[in-house]
């Protein structure tokens, strides 16, 4: 249950937000465009018969002539189920009422062999489908064809197990040994005995039929309502096999009903506004997005509207043709008003259509606006029973102009629909008085509009700028914290009262976008804003500068409302306190927080300075000089090597010595120019030690030569 | 018999095979639709079924129903969650505030459509993604100024906003190239406010500047508390999980007859055959189920130029080539990204180098440039965060290491007189040592 009231609460809103209360509109042409979107066959096809049904009962409801051409294929389908005998009987009933509309060419004995297949369904049915399929197809075949038997000889029996399965409390069961009882199941029910009866070859117990209207106007308590005066029927039990919404549940019981009073005589006592708000309640769903809600909603409302004709009643058979159909149902009918927003400034008329729900036209009849009061004072009526004019060609009913008394505002408007044949009132559901909010809008006088500083000690005026609100300007003014602000305009309405809108802003925006907003008040006649910069210096976070005024005065029933920069005032306020509070945050503009960064090159530290070449290699040869010098140094001495040992060993010794000396010496040459370390300082090993090995051998050798020589 | 086998064995496979939300395949294809009433599956189903038409498997729950459930067995259920039920004040099921947040937090994404009358449990759900409802339950967004005209609705709750956020990642670009000619976006609700410290939550579509919200039916005494282009109509979220929510404060706005709906602005002489909702919405619920701006970087390589391996270490003063893939997700695959403004930056504790990429507009972007003097642990940032899109982040870690004591430069000729002393001296010591030992 709580899920249910849930779900009626976002109807309730949905349908209080968008209809605007309650106006609801016939079906339109927009229902017919919706229609052939909704029902686009996909390969020259609608799928399943029973969507063929619908497409097609949808279309012909909506007298739409350019439906897409399904016939051929649809028809094939259609002989193809009527002529199997192991179609289900679901399948069979689709198949006929798609017949019903393209009237296939289907023979005689095919209908035999069905409507046999049918009656012996029927005589072992128990469950309520069962009935429902099989009568509500032998229903079908009777309209088709007149040449096949189809009447029932046993039609209290049938009747009588049927009704077996209904509760006290007007609802249904689908079968006897399924405890449920459904609102759905009742409408079925209603729709299978109101076959019945037109099928019955003798006439049926009247007992029965009384019984069973009794059950309608139990069935018919348990309807609910919504706020705005439309009624619908819904499960009880939500968690109900194959659970069915308030849309399909309702219209299978007006499907029901209004079969059942077309084939009964004698009124059924259902309320006129109930069958209103049924009609209501379909209208307020709008334009279902969903084919089968679709076809729900369009064939219960024609189930409504066909009450109107005497419409050929299911039974011709021999015993009741006699009576003519009369009328138990009363049709509804819709008060709608093409606009309810009406200019003064304009002068807009009144216009109110009456139409059935369909859209087809009324019976003679006069539209009374009752009363009329500003909405949110139910006491203070301004019009008093006016009668509308009738414009025959359009239609349309008419108020030429408002009366004096209604100024610019938001008011209810009461109608009344009156129908000028007693006739009709039986037959019609009006609805007593239908109330429509109307918006009355008009240009609202702009003027005395002035902005001025004032002092804040005399309240002496320092400058005064006179306005013109109609178009932008471009006042400048300055001020200090001990000085005030002064605004103030005068609204007058086209019938020349005080307007007071619903918003009437002033803006006060910072250099740094900081925003403050005020009201501005009325006082009588005047609209008046004084800001004591004194009092307001803290709010202003004491924020010194320019800042822009910008005034916003709107209403709905304002035609020319508007945002107008005023100007700007050079504030100067005292230096922030401490403890001031900071301005808030403000909204960073997203494009700013997401762009590409500026590119980064690294900068790369500078080589060290070098002198040019040429003067390192003057250096080189001055530092080759000494050498030189040496060498020339041991010419003009006149070195000799006559020490150079004479014998074979110590020659040999002293040329590896030297030998040595000069590898040590290559090998720094080498490591300068490739060789590392730790190759050298191994090389290094080996040769010191072979150096000092020959290194002793031939110093000792000459040392031993010139310590005889000493001797000697 | 051996093909039955093979089947059988695939059954249960096949739901890892289609439904999964992985970093292959982003746009998740089971959406949870919790509703107040089901008959908006009717009333709204031209959105439903352009979410249908692009391979969305909507399941339509009511919101109270017990049976519902985000996630079983440690696994979720759904990849995406829709909440048409702005009444609800309590879920039904394991579903509640905790479970939609961890749902968001593991990354899926949430569409929340308010309506005036919110439930605490609704503006809870939106408060936490950063978006403030205004608190007045009855307020509605008014606007005087740029209302939608209509014949029979006349306060000027029916706005009509055409102020949204230059983005064609977020809109499609479609819009942005008929911008002559825009319909305006029909909206009917609540506003809210965006909290400016927070950076993830982005303004679509805002009021005008003469807009405020407040109650309709009564008079104003204070200034409301939302006015002017401060309000938020509809506003978006990515979270740092690149999670994506849509915040609306109208449901009626996704109806049919929003779509449907002819609409002219107040002060404009023209009047558009359809409102904007059907392509606003359409396309926005294209980037909240990441059909759009949803990016992925693969193949990062780096390495020194003229070389083809990635090296482990990098020496000062090195030149290196860099390049990445970047691809975006167009719903059914990846497409190559093509952008200007792809940056990689090589950071230690601060970029050093910030460059943007070139592009070969097939995916892949590349770039050279000089390892910097500095020797250390340094990183290939990419940090690519762009309206709408998802932020991508990458980074490769990188040692720089100085020049080894044999990589230094060796034959300086401002060295020469140096090296001509030290080899004069010892070619003089040669010479010396033999004068000396044999000279008499």
């Amino acid at each position: 249950m709580a899920r249910n009231l849930g779900g009626f609460l976002v109807l309730i809103l949905a349908i209080s937000i968008c209809e605007a209360a309650s106006i609801f509109q016939p079906i339109s042409d927009s229902h017919r465009s919706a229609a052939l979107e909704l029902f686009s066959p996909t390969d020259g096809t609608f799928g399943s018969l029973e969507e063929t049904y619908e497409a097609l009962r949808t279309f012909e409801i909506l007298g739409i002539k350019k439906r897409p051409d399904i016939s051929t294929a649809s028809c094939q389908s259609v002989s193809e189920t009527l002529g199997s005998s192991t179609s289900s009987l679901k399948d069979v009933f689709h198949a006929l009422k798609v017949n019903n509309i393209l009237k296939c060419k289907v023979n005689d004995e095919t209908f035999q062999g069905v409507a046999k297949r049918l009656k012996a369904v029927l005589n072992d049915a128990s469950s309520l489908l069962d009935f429902y399929y099989s009568i509500g197809s032998l229903v079908l075949i009777k309209d088709q064809n007149s040449e096949v038997d189809v009447l029932l000889h046993d039609a209290d029996g049938v009747f009588r197990s049927i009704k077996a399965l209904s509760q006290s409390d007007g609802r249904w069961r689908y079968s006897s040994n399924n405890p449920e009882s459904s609102t759905y199941a009742a409408g079925l029910a209603l729709e299978a005995l109101a076959g019945t009866v037109s099928l019955a070859s003798s006439e049926i117990d009247q007992s029965l039929i009384v019984t069973l209207k009794n059950d309608i106007v139990k069935l018919f308590d348990s309807i609910e309502k919504y706020d705005d005066g439309s009624f619908y029927f819904d499960e009880k039990l939500v968690d109900a096999r194959e659970h069915q919404g308030p849309l399909s549940t309702t219209s299978s019981v007006v499907r029901g009903f209004t079969a059942f009073a077309s084939v009964t005589s004698g009124s059924i006592n259902v309320p006129g506004d109930k069958i209103l708000g049924l009609a209501k309640f379909f209208l307020g769903i709008g334009i279902p997005g969903n084919s089968k809600d679709f076809f729900n909603q369009i064939d219960s409302l024609a189930c409504l509207e066909s009450n109107r004709q005497t419409r050929p009643c299911w039974d011709s058979s021999p015993t009741q043709s006699a009576q003519p159909c009369t009328v138990q149902v009363s049709v509804p009918l819709i008060l709608s008003l093409p606009a309810t927003v009406l200019s003064l400034t304009k002068k807009d008329q009144l216009k109110v259509k009456v139409n059935t729900v369909l859209g087809s036209s009324a019976p003679p009849l006069t539209v009374k606006l009752v009363r009329a009061f500003i909405s949110g004072t139910k006491d203070s009526s301004v019009i008093e029973s006016l009668e509308l004019k009738f414009d025959p060609e359009t239609a349309v009913h008419f108020l030429d102009v408002l009366p004096k008394s209604v100024d610019v505002g938001n008011y209810k408007f009461v109608f009344e629909i009156v129908l000028h044949d007693s006739e009709d009132k039986n037959v019609y559901a009006t609805g007593g008085q239908t109330q429509v909010p109307v918006f009355v809008t008009g240009l609202i006088k702009i003027d005395n509009a002035e902005i001025a500083v004032l002092d804040s000690d005399h309240g002496s005026i320092e400058t005064q700028k006179k306005l013109d609100l109609a178009e932008e300007n471009a006042v400048s003014l300055s001020a200090n914290h001990l000085q005030k602000l002064r605004l103030s305009f005068r609204l007058a309405t086209p019938r020349g009262n005080i307007f007071k809108p619903h918003q009437a802003f002033l803006k006060l925006r910072h250099e740094t976008k900081v925003e403050h907003i005020f009201v501005v008040g009325n006082s009588g006649k005047q609209f008046e804003i004084i800001l004591d910069f004194l009092g307001l210096v803290e709010k202003f976070f004491y924020l010194s500068g320019r800042y822009d005024i910008e005034l916003t005065v709107g209403d709905a029933v304002m035609e020319n409302s508007f945002l107008r920069a005023v100007g700007h005032v050079e504030l100067d306020l005292p230096e922030a306190p401490e403890k001031a509070p900071r301005p808030p945050p403000l909204a960073v503009d997203p494009s700013s927080r997401y762009g590409p960064k500026a590119e980064i090159t690294h900068i790369f530290r500078a080589p060290e300075k070098r002198p040019p070449q040429e003067l390192s290699l003057a250096f080189l040869g001055l530092t080759l000089l000494p050498l030189v010098g040496f060498l020339i140094g041991l010419l003009r001495i006149g070195v000799n090597l006559k020490n150079f040992p004479t014998s074979a060993v110590p020659a040999t010794f002293a040329l590896l010595f030297h030998l040595g000396i000069a590898a040590v010496l290559l090998l720094y040459v080498l490591f300068w120019l490739k060789l590392d370390l730790f190759i050298t300082l191994k090389t290094l090993c080996f040769l010191g030690t072979f150096l000092m090995f020959v290194g002793h051998r031939i110093l000792s050798h000459l040392a031993s030569t010139s310590a005889k020589l000493k001797s000697a | 018999m051996s093909k039955l086998l093979i089947f059988l064995t695939l059954i249960p496979l096949l739901p890892i095979l289609t439904t999964s939300f992985s970093p292959e395949n982003p746009s998740g294809r089971r959406v949870l639709v919790l509703l107040d009433d089901l008959a908006l599956k009717s009333s709204h189903s031209v959105f439903f079924n352009s979410l249908q038409s692009r391979g969305f498997d909507l399941d339509f729950k009511l919101a109270d129903d017990p049976k519902i459930g985000l996630h079983r067995y440690g696994q979720y259920l759904y990849d995406g969650l829709i909440l048409f039920c702005p009444t609800t004040e309590r879920f039904g099921g394991s579903i509640d505030l905790a479970a939609i947040l961890d749902f968001v937090d593991s990354g899926h994404d949430l569409i929340i459509a308010a309506d005036s009358n919110a439930s605490d449990l609704i503006r809870e759900i939106a408060t936490e993604s950063g978006v403030d409802f205004d608190e007045d339950p009855a307020a509605l967004v008014i606007d005087h100024s740029s209302y939608a005209v209509s014949n029979t609705e006349g306060d000027h709750t029916l706005i009509a906003s055409d102020e949204y956020i230059k983005s064609d990642v977020i809109l499609g670009s479609k819009k942005i190239e008929a911008s002559a000619d825009i319909a305006p976006v029909l909206f009917q609700g609540i506003g809210h406010s965006l909290n400016p410290s927070n950076s993830l939550v982005l303004k679509v579509l805002s009021a005008s500047p003469s807009a405020y919200s407040s109650n309709p039916k009564s008079k104003l005494s204070n200034p409301p508390s939302l006015t002017g282009s401060a309000i938020s109509l509809v506003s978006i979220v990515q979270a740092r999980n690149n999670a994506r929510i849509l915040i609306s404060g109208s449901l009626s706005m996704f109806s049919n007859r929003f779509f449907r709906s002819e609409v002219q602005k107040a002060g404009s002489p023209t009047k558009h055959e359809k409102s904007g909702n059907e392509q606003f919405l359409t396309e926005l619920s294209k980037w909240v189920f990441h059909e759009r701006g949803h990016l992925k970087a693969m193949n990062v390589r780096h390495h020194k130029a003229g070389e083809a391996d990635e090296p482990t270490i990098y020496r000062v003063n090195d030149d290196l080539e860099y390049s990445v893939e970047i691809y975006e997700w167009s719903g059914a695959s990846w497409e190559p990204y093509v952008a200007d403004d792809v940056q990689v930056q090589f950071y230690m504790m601060s970029p050093y180098v910030l460059k943007n990429l070139s592009t070969d507009k097939k995916g892949s972007y590349f770039t050279a440039f000089k390892v910097p003097d500095v020797y250390g642990v340094f990183q290939f940032k990419i940090e690519y965060q762009r309206l709408g899109y998802t932020s991508l982040s990458l980074s490769k870690q990188i040692p720089v290491r100085p020049f080894k004591h044999n990589e230094y430069e060796r034959f300086i000729p401002a060295a020469y007189p140096y090296y001509g002393a030290a080899f004069s001296m010892m070619t003089g010591f040669f010479i010396f040592t033999a004068v000396h030992l044999y000279s008499k």
